[in-house]
């Protein structure tokens, strides 16, 4: 083997392999996914949720201006109001249907800067894929937060 | 508004620029010249300005012969400032943008700000003043007035009293346009609130006016509660088919359904407003028991098929034509359908048994005047009609027309209606003497020696009361009735009374039609023999096959048997209806079709003025409107050119019907346009309102 | 300058409240005078006397009397303002009760002036006592032919009526009490330059002249003696003539009505009604509640007149004069102040509705001892924001009090403010301070 030849192809492929061999005691970066899942930044913004006070009584009022902030145009709020027999938030009024359409969703976040009562928040949940396409249409049942203890 | 010719220009100076305005005109509206604007609450175009408010304050100063300007001590109310020589007037100081800021602040201290769950937020005035005037935070911490919430001032409008801003524009409206004086303020200073008097229903006739014009959301709707937000709705524009007047309509919808009504501006027809028939009437559209798609009949119950499906039996049914076949129209039917129908009956089955008469006589009413006339100032006779039921903007118009221009009413009725808080003289007659009191005073006023006491006699009128009436009526005295005069069986000869008495006055007779389309179908020649006959025609086994376009006979028809038995007597049935029916458990073959805001379309209301309406929202399932039913059935019985659209069905009503000649789309114009008017030198150009010289 | 008594000398005889005794002391000589006269002419002598109004604003008498038209086209209404609600007010209440006839003798020259065809008396409805005597003045009038069909053989007819108010210091403002007096709601409606004056279109939008009670009462002085006689009085200052009743209450040993000339200072009108009782003076409303307050040094020796009592800072008004000694607590008495208007607001234009209710809801917890730092210049603000800004005088008279206070003793804001509790801490404070205290709820 001619210096030419050591200096221009075993020494790379060593020093190569040296590389490895220093960061083989080092933390792997690779995430095994869906077994180990990383720590979302605190202000991810995912999936939506619709949040409930602490009497579990929730937030949102259906006063539509999620709706109207989004630049996707996804999001379709129908009120209601509410009784003193049925009684979902405080007030007069709550959202007797509020849908995502999480396929036209872009995650902006305008719909939790508009958001009056703090109802709606976009929390950390990635995992949004689904089979059909109709599922990604969010219904109120599927964002409402479960009511606490 | 054009500038009325007697009325000298003054020049006033409006932030530094020279401007000519008629003299007495409200710096409110001269600033609108400028392009500029006035920030405004309490003030209305149409109501007397009060100056409530105080949110139009203006710096005004007058030019002092040596030029300078001498300022006025205080800001002064523009909304009820008339311009004067010289006077100078600024709207864009900084003490007036405080003063601004106060006002709106003021206002706001008490506002529960609960914008987000309030039906007005987005379209509010309040919101909309404060965004561009008002202060961005409030010095108020105190505890804020806290009044009942959602208080039911009556089925129809819902009253938040934290929400008023007390400017009163509610009371005025049924103080100075309705007319009821319904609503008023109750106690005093910051408690003062509007309410109805002792505390009773909300009965006006035109209260969802009120809610329109309240500048915040403290009169709401109590049908559009909660139902959307003013982005979330599309708007189109549509004319109200509940009765004949016509009145424009925004008609407002969400995905494809229909939420609300709210009054369009036309100087001709509604001015803005609109009547409670109309403005809560059209929930049917989103009614659940509307017929989808075409049904045949099979043993006890239906069958669905395709249109094509429907129409091969009803084409069957209906060949053997003649007078064996009938139709009958109810009185929403556009004038293309009208037409169409009437050409498939005479061409396609040779029949001329199409009637759209449901009265108990034959007439066809008369037409003279336009609604606007009624507001002239001349003395009107209002005979044998509850005008706020019968024509709602007519009274109005009529009741603008008795107080702002002094116009003397006679209202002749059997029970009190609403005229009789503005007419000069009310004749509350018997039951069924309505010919003798028409005839009576035709006669009284021609002269012919018939004497009040005889008439007195008959009617049951004080002889003073029928004195004092002639005594208004003697000049000019226009006589307006409705058809609902047919409706009696001596109708024929009373209109004909009524005319007898407009022409010893040398006013108007006017007798108008009452349904969206009655006089539609009277011009286009399909009054008819008549419902009862065609119905009798049926129930004698006279007629084999009848078709009914959009009526519910059991609703139009007053004797309940004779439809029975001739719906069960008739051997083949079409029901093409919008809606469900009572009639529709007897049909043959159920044909779907689209409401007035569902298909493309004019409507002739009751001046004989025709407007345009346009599919807002797609009918349910597979609907379609009228007059392409009667055009598919046409194109599948005769070779003939098929028309295509109602923009072409127009035209050969043009061309057909003399009464619409040189009608066309183009020429209807915002407005709409008056038949035998100017119609046939308009130009192409469809706008022609405001601005002529 | 002692009292000089035009109107009231003869309040004090009981006798002077019937027709005969009234006529005995020279009663109706002026109207005899005045329909002998040209109708400009009477007018023309309340010119030369100077007569300004004596409801509050001053506002020159024969403008409104000349204003209306001279060839008749329509009914013209001689209307009077007694709905005095002033608080600290009460010489029209005096002069209806002891010397009624000559208010209605009054109205009648001005009706002779103007050609008027039916007067009104507005009286507020709690002066059931000036009521009944004005009514009874009225009757009798009517019995000898001095009122109704036919005056004094001149041919002219002349109606007068009462009309009891309901109780709304609001119907005190002239437009306000045509509204009350046409059956709508006490409102005031627009004035000059939105609407024509009353001289032209006033009650039922007829010509109509409006005046207080204590302008027409000074009429029958005016054409019998002349009106240059009558200019004689209060010649010493400006622009004020005649001689002005005052209802001097508060802190003194002898409050009551005392009619005084023009020119008289503040410090002799208090020395009139026995001089400040159980302490020094501290501060003067020489004007009625509405009027700016007064500090009590200097204030002696202002000089009562329209002009004269502005450039001292406050108004001649209404004429009652309140007097407070050291012992008075400015804070409490401008948050009583201010829970008057709150009360009275009719309601109708922004500014006065909202503005009173903040203004009193600050001065309250002000009062209860919960100020805070800023609400001095918040209650300062408010008032600027109301006063010109309201469509009446209401709002004007709301927020000058208030104004006038936190400019003269801004330091009993700030001790109220910085302490929770008054600055005045005597032992007569303090025995008044439960009263108040009481009604606030603290």
């Amino acid at each position: 083997m001619s210096f030419e030849v050591f200096r221009d192809v075993a020494q790379p492929i060593i020093a190569g392999f040296g590389i490895t061999a220093r960061r083989l005691a080092e933390q792997k970066v690779t995430v095994q996914y869906p077994d180990d899942r990383r720590e979302q930044f605190p202000r991810t913004r995912w999936r939506h949720v619709l949040t409930r006070y602490d009497s579990g009584l929730e937030r949102c009022i259906g006063c539509s201006l999620c709706a109207g902030a989004c630049p996707a145009r996804c999001i379709y709020v129908e009120a209601s109001e509410n009784t003193d027999q049925e009684r979902y938030s405080p007030g007069e009024r709550y959202a007797k249907r509020y849908e995502i359409n999480m396929l036209r969703c872009i995650f902006c976040g305008y719909c939790q800067e508009a958001c009056p009562t703090g109802a709606i928040v976009l929390r950390k949940d990635f995992e949004l894929a689904n089979y059909e396409r109709e599922d990604f249409v969010y219904t109120k049942e599927m964002l409402l937060e479960p009511i606490r203890g | 508004m054009a500038a009325v010719a007697n009325v000298p220009l003054v020049k006033v100076s409006i932030n530094d620029v020279e401007i000519e305005v008629p003299k007495g005109e409200l710096i409110v509206e001269s600033v609108k010249r400028l392009g500029l604007e006035i920030p405004i609450f309490c003030y209305h175009p149409r109501m007397k300005p009060v100056g409530m408010c105080r949110m139009c304050l203006v710096e005004v100063g007058f030019k002092q012969q040596d030029g300078s300007v001498r300022k006025m001590p205080k800001p002064q109310a523009g909304c009820t400032l008339p311009a004067s020589e010289g006077m100078v007037v600024y709207t864009d100081t900084e003490p007036i943008h405080a003063d601004r800021r106060g006002v709106l602040e003021f206002l706001l201290i008490n506002h529960p700000l609960d914008c987000p769950i309030c039906d007005r937020g987005g379209e509010c005035p309040l919101q909309n003043n404060t965004m561009a005037y008002g202060p961005s935070t409030s010095r108020f911490i105190e505890l804020k007035r806290h009044l009942p919430k959602a208080f039911p001032l009556s089925t129809y409008v819902t009253l938040d009293l934290e929400r008023c801003i007390q400017c009163g524009r509610c009371v005025r409206f049924t103080e100075e346009i309705s007319g009821d004086h319904d609503l008023a303020f109750r106690f005093r200073g910051a408690d003062m609130q509007p309410s109805t008097f002792q505390l009773t229903d909300f009965e006006s006739k035109f209260s969802g006016n009120v809610i329109e014009i309240c500048p915040v959301g403290a009169l709401t709707s109590a049908k559009y509660r909660f139902r959307a937000r003013p982005w979330d709705l599309e708007t189109t524009p549509s004319v109200c088919t509940v009765c004949s007047n016509g009145c424009n309509v925004w008609f407002d919808h969400r995905a494809g359904k229909f939420v609300r009504i709210n009054g369009r501006a036309n100087e001709a027809v509604n001015e803005e407003w609109t009547c409670d028939k109309g403005k809560f009437g059209h929930e049917h559209y989103n009614a659940a028991d509307r017929p989808t798609q075409p049904l045949v009949r099979q043993g006890d119950g239906f069958a669905p098929t395709s249109w094509s499906g429907a129409y091969d039996p009803v084409l069957a049914a209906f060949a053997e034509g003649g007078d064996r076949v009938a139709a009958l129209v109810g009185p929403r039917v556009s004038n293309e359908a009208l037409f169409l129908l009437r050409r498939l009956f005479e061409r396609a089955f040779k029949s001329a048994r199409v009637s759209s008469n449901w009265r108990r006589t034959p007439g066809s009413g008369s037409v003279q005047g336009t609604i606007a006339d009624v507001e002239s100032g001349g003395p009107v006779l209002v005979f044998g009609t509850s005008l706020a039921d019968d024509l709602p903007i007519v009274h109005l118009r009529l009741r603008k027309g008795a107080t702002n221009a002094g116009a003397r009413v006679v209202n002749a009725f059997s029970r009190p209606t609403e005229v009789d808080r503005f007419a000069a003289v009310s004749l509350h007659y018997r039951p069924g003497s309505e010919l003798a009191l028409a005839r009576g005073l035709h006669g009284l006023l021609a002269g012919t020696g018939a004497t009040a006491e005889a008439v007195e006699a008959e009617t049951g009128v004080p002889a003073d009361r029928l004195r004092e009436a002639v005594e208004v009526l003697k000049e000019g005295g226009t006589a307006l009735s409705s058809q609902g005069l047919y409706d009696l069986s001596d109708g024929p000869q009373i209109v004909e009374a009524l005319a007898g008495i407009a022409r010893a006055t040398g006013g108007r007779s006017e007798c108008w039609a009452t349904g969206a389309n009655e006089q539609g179908a009277i011009e286009l020649g399909l009054a008819g023999e008549g419902a009862t006959a065609t119905l009798q025609a049926c129930a004698e086994g006279r007629v084999k096959a009848l078709w009914l376009v959009a009526a519910d006979p059991f609703a139009l028809h007053p004797d309940r048997a004779l439809v029975e038995r001739a719906l069960e007597t008739v051997e083949f049935l079409v029901v093409q209806s919008p809606v469900g029916s009572e009639a529709l458990a007897y049909a043959s073959v159920v044909l779907p079709t689209a409401l007035p805001a569902e298909q493309d379309g004019t409507y002739t209301n009751c001046e004989r003025r025709v407007q345009r309406v346009q599919p807002a929202v797609p009918p349910p399932g597979d609907g379609k409107p009228d007059w392409r039913v009667f055009s598919e059935c046409l194109l599948r019985a005769l070779p003939e050119t098929p028309l295509f659209n109602p923009r072409e069905v127009m035209e050969a009503i043009a061309a057909e019907v003399p009464a619409f000649a040189g009608c066309r789309y183009e020429a209807l114009g915002p407005e709409g346009t008056v038949l035998g008017g100017n119609l046939l030198d308009t130009p192409d150009e469809p706008a022609m309102v405001g601005g002529q010289a | 300058m002692a009292e000089y008594k035009l109107l009231l000398e003869h309040a004090d005889d009981p006798a002077y409240r019937t027709l005969a005794g009234y006529q005995a002391k020279g009663g109706y000589q002026a109207l005899r005078k005045a329909v002998g006269m040209d109708r400009q002419a009477v007018i023309d002598e309340v010119k030369k006397s100077g007569l300004r109004g004596r409801g509050g604003a001053g506002f020159p008498t024969w403008i409104k009397w000349n204003g209306i038209e001279k060839e008749k086209t329509a009914p013209h209404y001689i209307l009077c303002n007694a709905d005095e609600g002033e608080p600290g007010t009460f010489k029209d209440k005096q002069i209806m009760e002891t010397v009624p006839f000559l208010m209605v003798e009054g109205m009648t020259i001005a009706g002779w002036a103007t050609q008027g065809d039916h007067g009104y008396v507005y009286i507020r409805a709690e002066f059931c006592d000036a009521a009944k005597a004005v009514r009874q003045a009225i009757d009798e009038a009517y019995a000898a032919g001095l009122l109704g069909k036919d005056i004094l053989g001149t041919g002219w007819d002349f109606d007068l009526d009462i009309h009891l108010g309901a109780g709304s210091y609001e119907c005190g403002e002239e437009s306000a009490l045509m509204s009350s007096l046409m059956g709508e709601r006490g409102m005031p409606r627009l004035k000059f330059p939105h609407a024509p004056l009353p001289t032209v279109a006033g009650l039922w939008d007829r010509p109509t002249v409006i005046n207080n009670v204590e302008t027409y009462a000074c009429a029958p002085f005016i054409v019998e003696r002349g009106g240059d006689w009558y200019a004689t009085l209060g010649a010493s200052t400006k622009n004020s003539r005649g001689t002005k009743i005052f209802s001097v209450s508060g802190h003194l040993n002898r409050p009551g009505n005392y009619e005084i000339e023009f020119g008289t200072t503040l410090g002799e009108l208090i020395d009139l009604a026995g001089g400040v009782k159980g302490g020094a003076l501290k501060a003067c409303v020489p004007g009625g509640s509405s009027v700016q307050i007064l500090r009590g040094d200097g204030l002696r020796d202002a000089v009562i007149g329209y002009e004269e009592m502005w450039e001292a800072g406050s108004m001649v008004g209404s004429g009652g004069c309140m007097v407070l000694n050291e012992h008075t607590c400015i804070v409490s008495f401008i948050w009583r102040t201010a829970q008057f208007y709150a009360m009275e607001s009719c309601g109708k234009c922004t500014p006065c509705r909202e503005g009173t209710k903040w203004m009193l809801q600050i001065m309250e917890r002000i009062v209860r001892g919960n100020g805070q730092p800023g609400d001095m210049d918040l209650l300062m603000e408010i008032t600027k924001q109301i006063d010109g800004r309201s469509f009446c005088g209401l709002g004007d008279a709301a927020a000058w009090p208030v104004a006038a206070a936190l400019k003269v003793f801004p330091e009993e804001f700030e001790y109220f403010i910085k302490h929770g509790r008054s600055m005045i801490d005597t032992p007569q404070a303090r025995a008044l301070a439960p009263r108040w205290a009481q009604t606030v709820g603290v």
